[in-house]
């Protein structure tokens, strides 16, 4: 076991979070398309001496060599992401996220700051450079091994995805460009790899109650690691955070084997492999790279729109989970409401109707019902059925139009494309007047089987109503 | 006051239990200061906040080497530099604007430039936004570039410019200068230089090419597409910037460019002059009082007694469709006053606001009815080069005593400014 006090283990991470808003610099969509691109853009990009005069050794390494760099554009990109329009104001609401997730990490917040450009020329930005603003400093996040420091928070725009190369060309598709990235760096604090995977799991815990993007791709964790008498690594590119632990491992026994020697590691970036191994990326970036974005004005952030953020600010799951409970509803649907993405939603209807669980069951087990009658996805049945026929579904209901049992049937209607307005005036044959008919029927003719009842009730009602749902309401009424 | 005299110096900063260490800088904000972290970035404060400021380290200008070397396998050619985001680059270190107006700042940054050409000569007239400039700015430029053409020792010249009025100065050049012995080639950029997607690494390397080359006309020369592909050259009268951004803003309106340029090559496209031995001489002849007026629906035509009572010679309007103004059936008709201001001695001329197309007088009775006032319909001619070819025209006593003359001269075709057959 290699002792990660003795040896001066520092390590800190920097996290890349996508926010679930529109594009920082631009009122695009950040969708991500997987078909034909509308239209190629070829360009060519040269390194020029950052303001100091320099060039960066980082840039200089990127810099092509002539290369054509081809960009994929799309309906769901502008001008903004081909460099041929100046960026738009930031978008408010990343910001707001940015300084939710910089509140709750502890963090102060810069009233004043210049967005920056910093100089990139592998092609990855049309421009040149990467849109970048540090908005907050000095926090810190609690783990079991005590507080972990956040140096600084940035709001910065995601560059394009790479696609595919050859020796001429590189290939980048612009549908990721300009997607709004909220990048925390903690501080050299963390004390081995084990603690280091705890404060990963931490923060994306935070961020996760944050409106961010979800799944593959839409969080990128890099790590900064040295030990004693080395120079600071950066490892890049984790395609699995589990693999980190092993990773730092093996980077601390490739820093001693410098150490030991009396020599230093060069100071550089690494791009981790799937076996924990890392290999040589590029030179580490200097401050020459960055200079200020002069299309924009300075970046101000009010005391009032702190505050605002202040009395807003999202809850952790586990505060979430907690709340929903004792709204009376069961572990699994909590679950499932979480999952699904549908708290939003819920919360909004929570605080209009009230009746938790007449709306988690039209959020989440009535669309699940339905898909599976009609042979449809899911997707597609929350397609027909939006939150506004939700809504004016649980005011009827509030207003005593329908009964809160008739709700399923109202709903069948509207997705067979019955306007909710009309659907929610039941006529004899709804659901409602066929439970009140089954019972007087089968008041009228007690004692007979359920299949005997079965035959008459099909007989009757021909049609609108299935087998399952007349048994059920036998059964119902057997009991 | 301490904050300025130390901007570019390595700082500490005391604001109450806060310090702060960075390089200081000055800020586009009223009564605030920007500090450059030692992440690179830049963060601002009140300038009211400071409690107290230290010095840590000084800044030191270093010399910098030119790694500019003539070479004698290339072709001479003249730089005028005049300013425009081509030639500007940002010091975040003093604030405000550097200009780069010499080969070797040149060189700094677009090195392809001098792939193919040595910069012999360089003029600075003035360092200006197109937007600052007018006609007085033409004939200084104008000048400069006839005694260049008349160097037996430079094969072209290359104008840098801002790009908002860059049409104009490329329209005056080319009534000024008449038939050019030499490529005369007019650049700009969209993009700032700092940036390594500045779309002047194209422009000026097809400029290069377009200046050794054997078209003699004054041309524009930028992107063709939103791709870093080939520039066109274009015909200076028939040049005009219709989009605020992209790199390809100038497009050639109402006639064909005169080549496809790449950075490497020049394909021609269309009739050029070529190359030849002809001295030329500058005539900028200009009369400052004329306008160009676009009329719009419901406009008081009144106006045009503003333009009479300011002493106005000449007027360029900028007409709708085929080239009509509110006539008499209008509830504010322009006929009656459009006959009293020429009979006054006001100069009307005709363009279309339309851009693209040619006017045409006679196709509504509309039409007839205006030019039965005496207005003089300029074909296909952008309003922006009438404009100029209007001041160009009324600028020569010779020609400005007759309304007969002027009417002769503004539609004799000098340079290109009216194209006969229209194609597209």
């Amino acid at each position: 076991m290699v002792n990660y006090d003795e040896i001066g283990f520092k390590a800190g991470l920097e996290i890349h979070q996508q926010l679930d808003t529109h594009k920082l610099f631009c009122e695009c969509p950040s969708v991500l398309r997987t078909d034909e691109p509308a239209r190629i853009i070829k360009r060519r990009l040269h390194v020029v001496a950052g303001e100091s005069g320099e060039i960066d050794e980082a840039a200089k390494f990127q810099a092509g060599g002539g290369k054509d760099y081809l960009y994929q554009a799309y309906d769901t990109t502008c001008l903004v992401e081909i460099d041929e329009e100046p960026p738009h104001e930031i978008n408010k609401e990343a910001l707001k996220v940015a300084l939710e997730i910089a509140l709750l990490m502890n963090c102060k917040i810069f009233p004043l700051s210049q967005i920056m450009r910093k100089t990139i020329v592998n092609g990855s930005v049309t421009s040149g450079f990467q849109r970048t603003v540090t908005i907050a400093r000095d926090g810190f996040i609690e783990t079991a091994e005590g507080k972990v420091g956040i140096d600084s928070i940035y709001l910065e725009e995601d560059s394009a995805r790479p696609m595919g190369k050859n020796d001429q060309e590189v290939v980048y598709r612009l549908d990721r460009l300009g997607i709004p990235l909220v990048e925390i760096s903690t501080r050299p604090d963390l004390k081995s790899p084990s603690h280091v995977k705890e404060a990963a799991l931490k923060i994306g815990d935070i961020l996760r109650s944050t409106k961010v993007r979800r799944g593959i791709g839409t969080i990128r964790q890099d790590l900064n690691v040295s030990i004693k008498g080395s120079n600071r690594v950066e490892i890049k590119g984790f395609q699995d955070p589990r693999i980190m632990e092993k990773c730092l491992e093996l980077e601390v026994e490739r820093q001693r084997s410098f150490t030991e020697k009396g020599k230093k590691n060069p100071a550089e970036v690494r791009n981790a492999l799937p076996d924990g191994e890392t290999e040589f990326l590029r030179p580490m970036p200097g401050a020459a790279r960055m200079y200020p974005e002069t299309d924009l004005p300075l970046l101000e952030i009010s005391r009032d729109f702190i505050n605002e953020v202040k009395k807003n600010l999202p809850k952790l799951k586990s505060e979430i989970e907690e709340e929903l409970k004792n709204h009376g509803l069961s572990d699994e649907m909590v679950k499932m409401i979480l999952k699904s993405g549908k708290l939003e939603d819920y919360k909004e209807l929570y605080e209009v109707y009230g009746n938790p669980l007449l709306i988690s069951k039209l959020l989440i087990t009535f669309p699940k019902e339905l898909a599976r009658k009609n042979g449809k996805s899911v997707e597609r049945v929350e397609k027909v059925i939006s939150k506004d026929t939700l809504a004016f579904m649980l005011e009827s209901v509030y207003r005593e139009k329908i009964q809160e049992k008739d709700v399923k049937v109202v709903l069948e209607k509207v997705f067979s494309g019955v306007p909710v307005k009309e659907a929610v005036k039941l006529d004899k044959k709804d659901f409602a007047d066929v439970e009140e008919k089954i019972m007087n029927l089968m008041k009228d003719k007690p004692g007979l089987s359920p299949n005997a009842y079965m035959g008459l009730i099909m007989r009757e009602f021909k049609g609108s109503i299935t087998g399952e749902e007349a048994m059920g309401i036998i059964r119902k009424f057997l009991k | 006051m301490e904050i300025e005299d130390n901007f570019g110096n390595l700082v500490e900063v005391e604001m109450g239990k806060e310090v702060y260490e960075g390089i200081l800088l000055p800020s586009p904000k009223v009564g605030t200061f920007l500090l450059k972290l030692e992440n690179g970035y830049d963060i601002g404060f009140n300038k009211k906040d400071v409690l107290k400021l230290r010095v840590l380290k000084k800044v030191t200008e270093g010399k910098k080497e030119s790694a500019l070397r003539p070479s004698g396998d290339k072709l001479d050619v003249a730089m005028i530099i005049t300013g425009g985001t081509i030639a500007a680059r940002l010091n975040p270190q003093k604030g405000g604007v550097d200009w780069l107006t010499s080969p070797d700042m040149l060189f700094r940054f677009y090195p392809e430039f001098f792939k193919n050409v040595n910069v012999k000569k360089v003029e600075v007239p003035f360092m200006k936004a197109s937007e600052d400039m007018d006609y007085k700015d033409w004939q200084k430029i104008a000048k400069v570039t006839a005694d260049l053409l008349n160097d037996p020792s430079i094969n072209g010249i290359i104008i840098t410019h801002g790009t908002d009025f860059l049409h104009y100065t490329s329209a005056a050049l080319s009534f000024f200068l008449g038939n050019v012995n030499k490529p005369v080639v007019l650049t700009y950029s969209q993009r700032s230089v700092d940036r390594g997607s500045s779309d002047a690494n194209l422009n000026l390397q097809a400029s290069a090419l377009a200046a050794i080359s054997e078209i003699a006309e004054v041309m524009l020369v930028g992107h063709a597409t939103t791709d870093d592909d080939f520039c066109y050259a274009m015909p200076g009268t028939k040049v005009r910037k219709l989009h605020t951004s992209r790199r390809d803003a100038f497009k050639v309106v109402n006639a064909e460019p005169y080549a496809r340029i790449f950075s490497d090559k020049i394909q021609s496209l269309s009739h050029y002059h070529i190359r030849n031995k002809n001295k030329v001489e500058a005539d900028t002849k200009f009369e400052e009082k004329v306008a160009l007026v676009q009329v719009y629906p419901g406009q008081d035509p009144n106006v045009l007694d503003y333009y009479l009572n300011e002493g106005y010679k000449g007027i360029v309007l900028e007409l709708s469709g085929l080239g009509h103004a509110p006539t008499s059936r209008a509830r504010k008709g322009w006929t009656k006053k459009l006959a009293e201001v020429q009979k006054k001695g006001l100069i009307v001329c005709a363009a279309p606001q339309t851009i693209y197309g040619r006017l045409d007088p006679f196709v509504y009775t509309n039409g007839r009815e205006l030019l039965e006032t005496g207005m003089i319909y300029l074909e296909d001619m952008l309003p922006e080069t009438a404009y100029v070819k209007l001041g160009w025209v009324l600028g020569h006593k010779e020609w400005a005593s007759s309304k007969d003359k002027i009417k002769e001269k503004m539609l004799e075709n000098f340079a290109g400014e009216i194209n006969k057959r229209l194609i597209e």
